[in-house]
């Protein structure tokens, strides 16, 4: 039985008005000020219920019948034209890509901001969800908001490697521009990749600890799209700024070569104690040794290959010159 | 994650900071990096979804090049030694300049070249070998039914570019048409030259063009 329009209306504005009000509640309660009473585990529920309903008014997903899409996006246009209610940083003034990404920052950007202060704590928690429960409270919110992170321990593991691929990409194009401008000097190929690579490990120096934790977190079935996606964007770059622009099968062989290198070096640094990991820079030098020397020798292999089939097409044509065969009448 | 952080990567490659020998930082001079050039084939984009699309088309169009490339190569190598051989140095001479053209724009955009390049390598060559045993008629039958889906490929990129936004892809777009109108005169070349006195003409075209369409479909996903 389906009731008069007015009377839905009427319903779901008073579900907002009352999603308003929470999020006001909740804006207030996640301030600093309030944070003490939080930690309290009863209070920590309640507060975390709070931000739960405050991020459901947001997303509008409390609120009925798909239907009636214009009154939501009406009440958040409405909210939104209310800054002061909000509590939270307004970070997003020129970020419109998340869906209520108008006065207050988006949910990516919370949970950048969380997993990032989460790191600090990594090498007294582990790789877990204690230290991103541990970051959150750092910023004044509660241990609960680890709920938005679906992946636990996955999502903190990715987020580092993603923001230790993005310095490193960073710190090249800051060199290659430096290079173009005249103002260094380029790099040989082999030693570019020698100090790409030990760059982007020495990033690890800080959680080398408890880095075979991240690792295997890495190779969990869920998370291994994800963590081959970042290795081979790193790749990739290294190889960009390297000078690569191979447009054949170079491209695949040269960053299969350089995973190879990557991962192994990785691996050995685990394991290494010599002071500043010396006996991985050792291991890498080597290891990049080994494959410029195989390029090369595919190369000679290659030549010598056309030189001998050169030379027995030539014995061919001498036979068959010598036999007669080769007269034209 | 990663999406937030790529688009960052290539607005700050443009955006870079030059540090100045007296240490003094100069911030965000847009103008002074040499790194993005003023001209470039494919319009930058920070949109994930047409990247991949623009990807796609050029990945799938080099291979369409490497094979022709290799297509003439074959048949060069059967019919070096005849009538028909400037002919056909001609038509591959062309060739060459579009698949060096392409080779600049993926080593540029960082486009990944498709896996499939060695067997796309043995096939045109196989294909060009094979046809130009059948003699020059049966050359210029498989350049005619090669040239004929190549160029019918380019209008459909063409088509679909110009629906998306035909002022954004003007340079790119007139790329494309160049490279078509080649591939249009390489096919008259071919009727010209005989191309349909070949016994089993209509067959071999027909198993050409099939194969042309299944290589271009796979070059797009693989």
């Amino acid at each position: 039985m389906r009731s008069p329009l007015w009377l839905d209306m009427a319903a779901l504005v008073r579900a907002l008005r009352a999603g308003r009000a929470l999020r006001g509640l909740g804006s207030v309660a996640v301030q600093g000020t309030v944070s003490p009473q939080c930690r309290n585990a009863r209070r920590g529920f309640h507060c975390a219920t709070l931000l739960r309903l405050a991020d459901d008014s947001k997303s509008g997903t409390s609120v009925p019948p798909p239907s009636f899409h214009e009154v939501p996006t009406a009440g958040e246009s409405s909210s939104s034209s209310e800054p002061s209610e909000d509590g939270q940083p307004n970070t997003s003034y020129q970020d419109q890509s998340g869906e209520h990404g108008e006065d207050y920052e988006t949910e990516e950007q919370l949970q950048v901001r969380i997993l990032t202060s989460a790191l600090e704590f990594v090498p007294e928690h582990g790789w877990t969800v204690e230290a991103i429960a541990a970051g959150a409270e750092t910023l004044g919110l509660s241990s609960a908001s680890t709920g938005m992170f679906n992946n636990g321990a996955g999502d903190l593991v990715l987020h580092f490697v993603a923001q230790c691929n993005a310095q490193l990409a960073d710190t090249l194009a800051e060199q290659h521009n430096l290079v173009q401008l005249g103002q260094a000097e380029s790099k040989e190929m082999a030693e570019f990749l020698r100090d790409a690579v030990e760059m982007r490990l020495r990033m690890l120096i800080p959680y080398i600890d408890t880095w075979p934790q991240a690792m295997s977190i890495l190779l969990l079935p869920h998370n291994i799209p994800d963590s081959l996606k970042h290795l081979s964007t790193m790749v990739d770059d290294i190889w960009y700024y390297a000078g690569d622009r191979s447009t054949d099968m170079n491209w695949y062989t040269r960053r299969a070569a350089l995973t190879g290198i990557y991962n192994t070096t990785e691996l050995v640094m685990v394991q290494d104690s010599s002071p500043d990991f010396e006996d991985t820079w050792v291991f890498l030098d080597n290891r990049i040794k080994d494959v410029v020397n195989m390029a090369n020798t595919a190369k000679q292999v290659q030549a010598t290959g056309e030189a001998v089939v050169q030379g027995l097409m030539g014995a061919a044509i001498t036979l068959k010159n010598l036999t007669g065969m080769n007269q034209r009448r | 994650m990663q999406r937030i952080v790529r688009p960052q990567l290539m607005l700050r490659g443009s955006q870079q900071t030059i540090l100045l020998t007296a240490g003094q930082p100069c911030i965000n001079s847009i103008s002074a990096v040499p790194f993005v050039r003023g001209y470039s084939v494919l319009p930058p984009t920070n949109d994930e979804e047409e990247k991949s699309m623009l990807h796609r088309m050029m990945r799938v169009d080099h291979a369409g090049e490497y094979g022709a490339n290799r297509i003439y190569a074959g048949q060069m190598a059967v019919l070096g030694c005849t009538q028909t051989r400037p002919l056909i140095q001609e038509m591959w001479d062309q060739e060459k300049k579009h698949l060096s053209k392409f080779n600049e724009i993926l080593g540029d955009n960082r486009v990944r070249p498709t896996l499939l390049l060695p067997l796309w390598n043995i096939a045109g060559f196989a294909l060009g070998a094979g046809s130009a045993l059948l003699g020059k008629e049966g050359a210029m039958a498989c350049t005619v039914a090669v040239e004929e889906s190549i160029s019918e490929h380019y209008n459909s990129q063409i088509r679909t570019l110009m629906e998306k936004d035909p002022e954004k892809y003007t340079e790119l777009l007139q790329m494309i048409k160049e490279f078509r109108d080649d591939e249009m005169e390489h096919h008259d070349t071919g009727l010209e030259h005989d191309a349909e006195s070949v016994p089993g003409y209509q067959l071999m075209k027909a198993i050409i063009q099939t194969g042309c369409k299944a290589a271009i479909y796979v070059s797009e996903r693989v």
